[in-house]
C-alpha cells in the first residue's frame, strides 16, 4: 500500500536544514501509542527520520525513548499507529524483519556472542558468509568490514576479552555490516571515555555523510548539541516538539523536557572543617591481580575520610572499578590490608562490609546491581535481607520487604504501582535510581559509587549529585568513580587519578586542573604525591 | 518473538488455570479420538477409568500409592528449580535411597520369634528410622558429585545428574541379580523380601503418603518465610547479583542439590518399605522423570505439587485400566507427553496478551 505522506508528517516538525522537498523520510511514525499495565509509555507519537540526518531523542527517565525504539526495531508492536518505511506502511514481526528493512540498533547491553572472536561475530547472520568458511576468508572478511567503517580491530580476539568501548565498536560494525540504513543508539556514550566518544562521533558523521540516518538517545546535552541535526523532546510518552539543533539553547531544551524552567545547578560544596579523628577506610599497600594473573591494582596506600568526597578518575579500565570493589568488599586484595574505622576488614565477606555501613553502586546495574527478573521488593532487599525488619538469621518477612521497597521507590522518585513486578520493566534510569536509593540507605559510613550517573536524566543527575554532597555534609564518606572530569572536579574534595592500575596522584580541591588530570590519566605527568 | 503481543511479566493465577483447563480438555478429546481410532468406545473406556479410579476403594488406594513417590520426586525437582537448577537425576537418587534403605532392611532381619512383642516394635521402628536416614544420605550422596561440579566448576548439572541415573540403575541390577538376589522364591531382578514394613495409614495406604504430604507442607512453609528461599531465588535469577548481595552462590547450589537428592532418596525408601517390600530392577518406574513433570506443573508453588502429583497418579492409574482393554502400556507415556506439551503451550499462551495492556 503506497501512501503519499512525504509532506504531511506534522507541520510543527521542521525538516532537516537544507533538505530537498518531495523526498520521503526513511522512516516515519504515525500516531504510535504503546501501553504497559498502568503506564502510558508512548502516546500518539508522530515523527519522521530522514536519510543523512542525526536525530536526537531527549527526555526524562521513563519518558518512553527506549520503548519507542523497541517499536521501531520490531521488538514491540505498537498498540496504535503505524510505521511508514520509504513511503510504505510496514509492520515488523520481529527484530529480524526490522534488520532486513535496514533498521539496526546498538543496544546498551551488546548482543554479541562473548566466546566468539570478533570475526565470527561479524560473520554471524550474514547471507554472504554462509556455509563452510576458512579461517583466512573469515579474517579477511572481518578486516574488510572493520576498515569499511573506519575501525581497526584485532579481529581474532575473543569478544569476552574486550572492553566495553571495544565491544560497542564491534557491535556498530556488525549492525552496519548487515546493511543498516537507520542506526539507533541507546545512550551509547555512557560506557565511553572522552577519546572514545570523539571516535564514535566521527564514525556517526561518516555514516551520515553516506546518506544513513541516525537516531541517538542521550541525556547529555553537549553531545546532542555537537552531533545532532534535529532534536525531538519526549515527555511522558508524548512528543513535545522537534527542533533544528542550534535553534534552541540547552536551557530551553531542558525546560521543554521537564516541563518547567530548570533549577540552578548546584554550587560546589563548601569545604568542611577537618576533624583529624574522622573514621577512615584505610588501604595499606593493597594490590590485586585479576583471574589471568595480571596486576590490576599496583600497591596503593591511602586513607579515605568520612566527610569527604573522594573522586577516582581515569580512562575506563585502568583499575578504578577493581579498587572500588575492594573498598566495598566484593574483591579481596592479594596483598596488603583494608581497615574500616580502625577494624581490619581484609578478607571479610561482603556482608561484613554492608554491616559496617558501606554501600556500593556497581557499574553495571543489570548484570550486577539488580536481579532483573525479580520484583522491586526482592531487589530492594538485595543487600539488607539479613537484618530486621526484612529478615533475620533464618527468616524473610515479605510484608516488611514490600514496605521497605515502597520506601525506596518513594525516595528514588520512581512511579511504580506494584513492587512485585520485575524491575526489568523499569526504564534504565529508574533502575539506576532504585540502586542509588538502596545503597545510600546502607551507607551509614561510606558510599562507594561507580559511574552513578549512568543512564540518569539531567534532573536525576542533579538530584544524585546533591545526594552525594548531602551524604558528605552529614559526615559520610563518598568514593566517586567517574569518567566525567567536570563532575569529579565539581564534587570531589580530593581526586585520585589512576592509570594502568596505578594511583598516579591524589590531588586536593584547587590543586587539580583539567589539564593536569588529563595528562595523569594518559599516564604522563606526575602529581603532588 | 511472536507477532500478536508481548509476554507479560506477571501472569495471573486465573489465566494459568483457565489455559490449563482448556489444555487438559483438548488432551482428553485427543485421547478419546485415539481410543475411538482403536475401535473402542471412548465413553465406555472413560466410564471404566473413572469408576475404577474413583469408584472403588482399591482405585483410590492406588492413587495414594502412586502419589507418594511422585510427591517426593516432584518436591526434589521443584526445590532445585527454585535455584534455577535442573535436577534430572531424581530417578537415580530415588534408586540410591532405595538401595541404602534395602541394605538396612535386609541386614536387620526381623526375628520371627519376637513377632508382636514390644522388642520387635522397637527394633522395627529403629530399622525404619535408620533406613530413612540412610536413604536421605544416599540420595544426597548420589547428587553430591554433580552438585560439586555445578557449584564450583560450572559443569552443567543437567547432564551429570542424568548420567548418574544410569549408574544407579545398573547398580541396582547388579545388587538384585548378585549379592541380594532373592534365593527363596527365585523372583527375577528382585531382592529378598524385607520383613519390616511402614505402618499402615488407611487400608492398603501406608503412612508414606502422609509423610510425603507433610514433606511438601514443610517445603511450602520453608519457602514462605525463609531467608534461604530468598537466597535461592537470587542465585537462580542472577548469580552475579547474589554475590554482590553477599551470598555464597557455590555453597547454596551445592546444598540445594544435596537436599534435592536427599528428598528423592527418601522417596525410594518409602517405596521399598511401604509398597514393594523389595529392591527391584524396575522399582523407580520413571518416578524420577515424572517428578520433573510434577514440578513443572506446580510452577512456583510448593502446595501445587499435591494436585500435580494427583493428576500424574490419575494418568498412571488410567494407564493400567487402559491395559486391561488391550491398549498398549506405551499409550500412557504418549498421554503424559501430550499432556506436558499441551500444558507448556497453555502456560505460554497465558503469558501473552494481545496488546500488552491486559494484566
Ligand atoms: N517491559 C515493560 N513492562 C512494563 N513497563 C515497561 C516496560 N518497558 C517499559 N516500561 C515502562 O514504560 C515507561 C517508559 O520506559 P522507557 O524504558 O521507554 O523509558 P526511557 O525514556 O528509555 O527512560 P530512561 O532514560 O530511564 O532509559 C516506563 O515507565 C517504564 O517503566
Ligand atoms: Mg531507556
Amino acid at each position: 500500500m503506497y501512501r503519499a505522506l512525504s509532506e504531511s508528517v506534522s507541520p510543527a516538525q521542521p525538516r532537516p536544514a537544507g533538505y530537498p522537498h518531495g523526498v520521503p523520510p526513511l522512516l516515519a511514525l504515525e500516531g504510535v501509542s504503546k501501553y504497559f499495565p498502568g503506564v502510558v509509555a508512548n502516546e500518539n507519537v508522530s515523527l519522521a527520520f530522514y536519510p543523512g540526518e542525526i536525530h536526537a531523542l531527549l527526555g526524562e527517565n521513563g519518558a518512553g525513548k527506549s520503548t519507542l525504539m523497541n517499536i521501531v526495531t520490531g521488538l514491540y508492536r505498537p498498540d496504535r499507529g503505524e510505521l511508514v518505511l520509504d513511503g510504505y506502511g510496514v509492520s515488523f514481526d520481529g527484530p529480524d524483519a526490522a534488520i532486513a528493512a535496514g533498521i539496526g540498533m546498538v543496544h546498551q547491553h551488546f548482543k554479541l556472542v562473548p566466546r566468539f572472536t570478533i570475526a565470527e561475530n561479524l560473520a554471524l547472520g550474514r547471507r554472504d558468509m554462509r556455509g563452510i568458511l576458512s579461517r583466512r576468508k573469515l579474517v579477511a572478511f572481518a578486516r574488510r568490514e572493520a576498515e569499511k567503517y573506519g575501525f581497526a580491530f584485532d579481529v581474532e580476539a575473543r569478544v569476552e576479552t574486550l572492553s566495553a568501548p571495544e565491544q560497542q565498536r564491534v557491535e556498530i560494525v556488525r549492525v552496519l555490516g548487515r546493511g543498516a540504513r537507520l542506526l539507533i543508539l541507546d545512550e551509547p556514550t555512557a560506557v565511553l571515555g572522552p577519546s572514545e566518544v570523539s571516535e564514535l562521533y566521527a564514525a556517526l558523521r561518516r555514516f551520515r555523510a553516506d546518506g544513513g540516518a541516525v537516531i541517538l538517545i542521550s541525556h547529555k546535552l553537549e553531545e546532542i548539541m555537537a552531533l545532532a541535526d534535529r532534536v525531538t523532546v519526549l515527555r511522558r510518552g508524548r512528543v513535545v516538539a522537534t527542533h533544528l539543533a542550534g535553534s534552541l539553547s540547552p536551557q530551553a531544551l531542558v525546560a521543554e523536557m521537564i516541563g518547567h524552567a530548570p533549577v540552578e545547578a548546584l554550587p560546589a560544596p563548601e569545604p568542611l572543617a577537618v576533624d583529624p579523628d574522622r573514621e577512615t577506610i584505610s588501604l595499606r599497600d593493597v594490590t590485586m591481580r585479576d583471574e589471568s594473573g595480571r596486576l590490576r591494582v599496583h600497591p596503593v596506600s591511602c586513607d579515605i575520610f568520612r566527610g569527604e568526597i573522594f573522586g577516582i578518575g581515569g580512562v575506563t579500565g585502568n583499575g578504578q572499578v577493581a579498587l572500588a570493589e575492594m573498598l566495598a568488599g566484593l574483591r579481596h586484595p592479594d596483598t596488603g590490608r583494608i581497615l574500616v574505622a580502625g577494624q581490619d576488614m581484609t578478607g571479610r565477606p561482603v556482608a561484613a562490609f554492608v554491616e559496617m555501613g558501606i554501600g556500593y553502586v556497581p557499574q553495571d546495574r543489570l548484570r550486577q546491581a539488580l536481579a532483573p527478573a525479580l520484583g522491586a521488593t526482592e531487589n530492594a532487599a538485595l543487600r539488607v535481607f539479613r537484618t530486621p525488619p526484612v529478615g533475620g538469621r533464618f527468616l524473610w518477612n515479605e510484608d516488611a520487604a514490600t514496605r521497605y521497597a515502597r520506601l525506596l521507590i518513594d525516595e528514588a522518585g520512581i512511579a511504580l504501582a506494584d513492587p512485585s513486578r520485575p524491575v526489568r520493566g523499569l526504564s534504565g534510569g529508574n533502575q539506576q535510581r532504585l540502586v542509588l536509593a538502596r545503597e545510600s540507605r546502607i551507607a551509614s559510613r561510606f558510599l562507594v559509587a561507580c559511574y552513578p550517573g549512568r543512564g540518569l536524566d539531567l534532573g536525576a543527575m542533579e538530584t544524585m549529585r546533591s545526594a552525594l554532597v548531602a551524604l558528605r555534609n552529614t559526615g559520610r564518606g563518598v568514593v566517586l568513580v567517574s569518567e566525567d572530569l567536570d563532575e569529579l572536579l565539581a564534587l570531589s574534595d580530593r581526586i585520585a587519578v589512576m592509570s594502568g592500575g596505578q594511583v598516579k596522584a591524589i590531588l586536593g580541591r584547587g590543586e587539580a586542573t583539567r589539564e593536569d588530570i588529563g595528562a595523569l590519566m594518559s599516564g604522563h605527568g606526575s602529581g603532588s604525591r | 518473538m511472536r507477532g500478536e503481543g508481548r509476554q507479560m511479566a506477571v501472569i495471573s493465577f486465573r489465566r494459568i488455570v483457565i489455559a490449563r483447563m482448556i489444555a487438559i480438555g483438548i488432551v482428553f478429546l485427543l485421547v478419546a479420538a485415539g481410543i475411538y481410532g482403536l475401535g473402542l468406545d471412548p465413553g465406555m473406556v472413560g466410564r471404566l477409568v473413572v469408576t475404577s479410579t474413583f469408584g472403588t476403594r482399591f482405585g483410590l488406594e492406588n492413587l495414594a500409592l502412586y502419589m507418594t513417590p511422585l510427591l517426593l520426586t516432584g518436591a526434589a525437582v521443584w526445590l532445585a528449580l527454585r535455584a534455577g537448577l535442573w535436577n534430572i537425576g531424581a530417578e537415580g537418587q530415588f534408586l540410591a535411597g532405595a538401595s541404602a534403605a534395602a541394605a538396612i532392611g535386609l541386614s536387620g532381619g526381623a526375628n520371627p520369634a519376637l513377632a508382636g512383642s514390644p522388642a520387635a516394635f522397637m527394633s522395627s521402628s529403629l530399622t525404619l528410622v535408620l533406613a530413612m536416614t540412610a536413604s536421605f544420605l544416599a540420595g544426597a550422596l548420589w547428587s553430591a558429585l554433580p552438585a560439586a561440579g555445578r557449584a564450583w566448576l560450572g559443569v552443567s548439572e543437567i547432564i551429570t545428574t542424568l548420567l548418574m541415573n544410569f549408574i544407579a540403575l545398573y547398580m541396582v541390577y547388579a545388587l538384585v541379580t548378585g549379592p541380594w538376589a532373592d534365593k527363596v522364591t527365585g523372583a527375577q531382578m528382585s531382592s529378598a523380601r524385607i520383613e519390616v514394613v511402614l505402618p499402615a495409614f488407611a487400608g492398603a495406604v501406608h503412612c508414606g503418603w502422609p509423610i510425603a504430604l507433610l514433606a511438601v507442607a514443610m517445603l511450602a512453609l520453608l519457602f514462605r518465610r525463609s531467608r534461604f528461599s530468598y537466597c535461592l531465588a537470587l542465585c537462580g535469577s542472577n548469580p552475579e547479583a547474589a554475590r554482590y548481595a553477599g551470598i555464597d552462590v557455590g555453597r547454596h547450589v551445592f546444598v540445594t542439590l544435596l537436599l534435592s537428592g536427599g528428598i528423592a532418596g527418601i522417596g525410594g525408601m518409602i517405596e521399598v518399605f511401604g509398597t514393594v517390600h523389595r529392591l527391584q530392577g524396575g522399582l523407580a518406574n520413571g518416578y524420577g522423570y515424572l517428578g520433573i513433570v510434577v514440578a513443572l506443573l506446580a510452577r512456583k508453588s510448593a502446595l501445587a505439587l499435591v494436585p500435580a502429583a494427583l493428576l500424574m497418579a490419575i494418568i498412571l492409574n488410567a494407564g493400567i485400566v487402559l491395559q486391561t482393554v488391550q491398549v498398549s502400556a506405551s499409550a500412557v507415556l504418549a498421554m503424559t507427553g501430550l499432556l506436558v506439551f499441551a500444558i507448556a503451550v497453555a502456560d505460554d499462551y497465558a503469558a501473552w496478551s494481545r496488546s500488552g495492556r491486559a494484566s
